[in-house]
């Protein structure tokens, strides 16, 4: 009995989990569903076609896709040889650095965005792909570093010492040892980062100026008032890179998932 | 290169910290240099501080719209932690739930916000599901949740997300430490109430501020979920400071950088509290 | 060391590998501007100098119809037969693209963003005070010749001359809309009073928009017809007036008051466009919507956003109706695709599209039909006027009712006054 009330409720979060894809379905391949039909009668996927059709949504996505990929790759970069330095060596000033890292996380997009505005349209950045990736790294990079200083505390420097004394170059220790013994924080970090930068909406259209969509900005636009239809395939859209990444990367969130800060 | 033991740590932070202080320090300029006016829109150079007199006139939207923020920032986070603290409880006994709490993560405020839209207005999926059940008759019947004048559909999107975050917060101190208190404690004759008020609160109070702390900063100062599901008087504060800032009459900017500043510096002083509480 | 240049090399290299995507993004910086390339004077230079080129045309992005007709009509049209791109640019508010113009401006940016604007009212009397509109072109396309440029409500906008800065592209009139399985056509109220009443017996079923916001257009019409009615004509707002605003304020803020408590929601809030209203017209939330398409619910009909039984219809008086244009900012790095599409829009086929209602456009021609002298053109442009569908109003009630808009500075005096006196009241 008791086995039966826990598979129930199990039962029942699931449902609760897969609700909001369900939702969106349900009005993104229905038409005329209005008040008072508890559920759509007209089924079709005319309003999903359309959106995808409107040469708009896919250029955003890909947008959006190539703003996400080279934001992530370039926090790593760059916050490899800073969370190296942190979560390994004591020196002076650390606290100072981990302070100044911290900051990017706590001034609001909103102040940022609407600082760098003047900024970037003076250096000719504003409405370019290359301003809105520099604007999404301020977010992204605190939490790269700090997810990978996380693991390089834990790291043991003597592997990379081995192998320096059986012959090895720099590049392999590097490609062999560190890369490797850090390869689950540093997928978990650059999922993230693509995933901040994915949903960012402020510094996008701040930035971006409207020359560069992304979908959360078309979603956010649709959802202020628009088309109950195109809302929903939208964000069916926009949730599917999400999805993806949580539903495989749920278990190494238990140990990584702490350090998610709120941006995203 | 990479195990050179003297190597200074400074230059390989320098790239990060460049990029960070470049774009962080530029944008607090610009704001401070347009809201006196300095720059930008008006383009006159003696600084002055007419765009601060009117924000902070007392007939001015500012106040209202900053009652409002904080009536929001700060039921959410008190509800949030509140009901994190209960979750965080129940789920440290079962050793469970895991995926779901990080499932929550799939779904950004954005999406969340239009959910609440498509399930909660007035004549939104409950509401016909209401009339379908005899319920009510007509789509006013239905209470309003969503674009309501008090926030409610604000706070319920932010308790939404933020209860999850908390809980893990909480989670992961409760999993930390080492159950013998506890044991001992029930051992004595402790009821289950006076382990909870004296052995776990403790144990997860600074982690808990510390997050709300957080949870606070970010309600007060992001602005899709209560330009989504806000009314249009009162605004929330991030949402005027946008409006004026994006208004045609570009002499209206310099008071959104305005209004724009006075949330940034809210968020550090709460910033900074949260930090003070994590590493008690 | 030199970890941190083999970090900057890196990163410029990322740098530059974004660049290419920047440049298809917009294609706009990588031309230089092309003034001088044509004379505008002979349209074959300018279809010369427009081949290749992409326009960025800055539109209002609020309706997936309207959206999808730009895209399929006159974007697939510019590539086959002039080989031009299209890049439509989805704003939210026109007011935006004016934003982008006057940022450009200050930043001191000679080649712009922005290559055409759909505009009318303060939006274009911002950027005409500001000089900040190519000049001297509107007449000079080869379709002008279609237009009535005699009829004081095409060359005046929102009561400012036009002056050879904007060109027409469709017309439209203020209606509202209502359920025709709800309420019966001859229980309708016919005037702003009768309204009232009607609200008042039935409250919570009435709405207007929020004038106020970037939605907010028809909202700031409803206002001004019910100003026409209270002031007892339209003539008097075509120029502007303070001290005629000041008599008639009162009135109008008292009768916009009497009316809130009957509205939607006790009028806490109002939708913030005619996207929400529509949806809560068809939700039942309340039972009139409004519209300025000449075939009324067709086109939310067609979009499966209304019941087929929703039908347009109009007050005895004071349904303003204008024309809207497009403009070319002084900086559009593409003026010559610019005006190639301007010419486009007074296409007499292009003209007999956007009024049928499965299109997705919905608003009414520009151009003078008397004027066509094609036959073929002409046979199109009449079939199409006939086949506007059961739920548009009926031509001789449109025009019955049909005023001028008031002059553009009465726009943000209005939208604040509302602010001001009713929303925060």
């Amino acid at each position: 009995m008791r086995h039966l009330t826990i598979y129930a409720l199990r039962f029942l979060l699931y449902i609760l989990l897969a609700a909001p894809p369900l939702l969106f379905a349900a009005y993104a391949f229905s038409t005329r569903w209005f008040f008072p039909a508890p559920f759509p009668a007209e089924w079709t996927t005319a309003a999903f076609a359309r959106v995808l059709r409107d040469s708009r949504t896919l250029s955003s996505a890909a947008q959006g896709l190539g703003i996400a990929l080279t934001v992530s790759l370039l926090s790593l970069i760059l916050a490899l040889p800073a969370a190296r330095v942190l979560g390994l060596r004591k020196f002076r000033g650390r606290q100072t650095a981990w302070l100044l890292l911290f900051l990017p996380t706590v001034v609001p997009p909103l102040a940022i965005g609407m600082g760098l505005n003047i900024l970037f349209l003076r250096l000719g950045l504003a409405g370019t792909l290359t301003g809105v990736t520099l604007a999404h790294l301020l977010p992204t990079l605190p939490y790269t570093i700090f997810t990978l200083a996380g693991s390089f505390a834990r790291f043991d420097e003597n592997y990379e010492f081995q192998a320096l004394a059986l012959g090895a170059n720099p590049f392999q220790i590097f490609l062999h040892i560190t890369l490797r013994m850090l390869a689950p924080s540093l997928l978990t970090a650059a999922l993230f980062a693509f995933l901040i930068s994915w949903s960012q909406y402020l510094l996008t259209l701040l930035i971006g100026g409207g020359q560069v969509l992304t979908l959360p900005l078309l979603l956010f636009s649709a959802a202020s008032g628009g088309n109950p239809s195109s809302i929903a395939a939208l964000s069916l859209l926009f949730i599917a890179p999400p999805v993806l990444v949580i539903a495989l990367t749920a278990r190494a969130l238990s140990q990584h998932g702490n350090e998610i800060r709120e941006q995203y | 290169m990479r195990s050179h033991p003297l190597f200074a740590p400074w230059f390989s932070l320098a790239p990060a910290l460049t990029i960070v202080m470049v774009l962080l320090g530029a944008s607090l300029w610009y704001a401070v240099a347009e809201s006196l006016g300095v720059i930008g829109a008006i383009g006159q150079n003696q600084p002055s501080f007419s765009a601060y007199r009117a924000a902070f006139l007392p007939a001015s939207e500012f106040w209202l719209s900053l009652t409002f923020s904080l009536w929001v920032s700060l039921a959410a986070t008190i509800l949030s932690a509140a009901g994190a603290l209960i979750l965080a409880v129940w789920l440290s006994e079962r050793n469970s739930g895991g995926f779901a709490l990080h499932w929550n993560l799939a779904f950004p405020h954005l999406v969340w916000s239009v959910v609440l839209l498509l399930i909660l207005s007035q004549s939104g999926l409950f509401s016909r599901w209401a009339a379908a059940l005899g319920l009510i008759s007509t789509p006013a019947e239905f209470p309003v949740l969503v674009r309501d004048r008090f926030g409610i559909g604000i706070l319920l999107s932010y308790i939404g997300k933020e209860i999850p975050f908390l809980t893990i917060t909480i989670l992961s101190v409760l999993r930390s430490q080492p159950v013998g208190y506890d044991v001992v404690a029930e051992n004595l004759g402790a009821s289950r109430w006076q382990r909870l008020r004296y052995i776990t609160l403790p144990q997860v109070m600074p982690a808990l501020l510390a997050g709300s702390l957080l949870v606070f900063g970010f309600i007060f100062s992001s602005y899709e979920v209560p330009a989504l599901l806000g009314v249009g008087y009162p605004r929330a504060l991030p949402v005027l400071a946008l409006r004026y800032f994006l208004d045609p009459d570009l002499r209206l900017r310099p008071t959104g950088m305005v209004i724009s500043l006075v949330i940034t510096a809210v968020t550090l002083v709460v910033a900074v509290a949260s930090l003070r509480m994590g590493e008690k | 060391m030199k970890r941190f240049v083999f970090l900057l090399v890196v990163l410029t290299m990322l740098l530059a590998a974004c660049a290419p995507s920047v440049a298809t993004s917009q294609p706009a910086a990588t031309n230089p501007p092309v003034a001088g390339e044509f004379d505008i004077n002979n349209w074959d230079s300018v279809l010369a100098a427009a081949k290749g080129q992409t326009v960025n045309w800055y539109i209002w992005g609020g309706s997936d119809s309207i959206n999808a007709y730009v895209d399929n009509f006159y974007g697939k049209a510019l590539k086959e037969r002039y080989d031009i791109t299209l890049n439509r640019v989805p704003i939210a508010d026109t007011a935006d693209a004016v934003n982008q113009v006057l940022s450009e401006k200050q930043a001191g940016k000679e080649v712009g963003a922005v290559d055409l604007i759909w505009i009318n009212g303060e939006n274009f009397f911002t950027l005409k005070q500001a000089s900040l509109l190519y000049p001297d072109w509107a007449q000079k396309l080869p379709n002008s010749a279609l237009v009535n440029w005699d009829n004081p409500a095409i060359n005046l906008d929102f009561g400012h001359p036009v002056d050879n800065l904007e060109s027409p592209w469709s017309s439209a009139q203020f209606q509202f809309v209502y359920d025709s399985a709800r309420i019966k056509a001859d229980e309708l109220p016919r005037s702003y009073a009768a309204l009232k009443d009607w609200a008042c017996a039935n409250p919570g079923r009435f709405t207007y928009v929020d004038p106020t916001g970037s939605g907010g257009f028809l909202g700031a019409r409803f206002i001004k017809g019910a100003l026409y009615e209270l002031s007892g004509g339209a003539e008097q707002w075509q120029k502007f007036d303070q001290s005629v605003w000041d008599k008639h304020a009162p009135a109008l803020w008292a009768y916009l008051n009497e009316l809130e408590p009957c509205l939607w929601r006790g009028g806490e809030t109002y939708p913030k466009d005619e996207s929400e209203l529509v949806t809560l017209f068809a939700n039942s939330e309340v039972d009139f919507s409004m519209t300025h398409d000449i075939t009324g619910a067709g086109r939310w009909i067609a979009d499966g956003r209304m019941p087929a039984t929703a039908r347009a219809f109009v007050f005895d008086k004071f349904m303003i109706g204008d024309f809207n244009y497009v403009a070319i900012p002084l900086n559009a790095p593409n003026k010559a695709a610019a005006l190639v599409l301007a010419n486009l829009l007074l296409d007499p086929e292009f003209q007999a599209a956007q009024i049928l209602p499965e299109n997705g456009f919905g608003l009414g021609y520009a151009i003078d039909v008397t004027r066509v002298t094609d036959a073929a053109a002409l046979t199109a442009l009449e079939a199409a006027a006939t086949k506007l569908g059961d739920s548009a109003t009926a031509a001789a009630d449109l025009a019955r009712s049909l005023v001028g808009d008031s002059a553009a500075e009465y726009q943000p005096i209005i939208k604040d006054g509302w602010a001001g006196n009713v929303l925060q009241k």
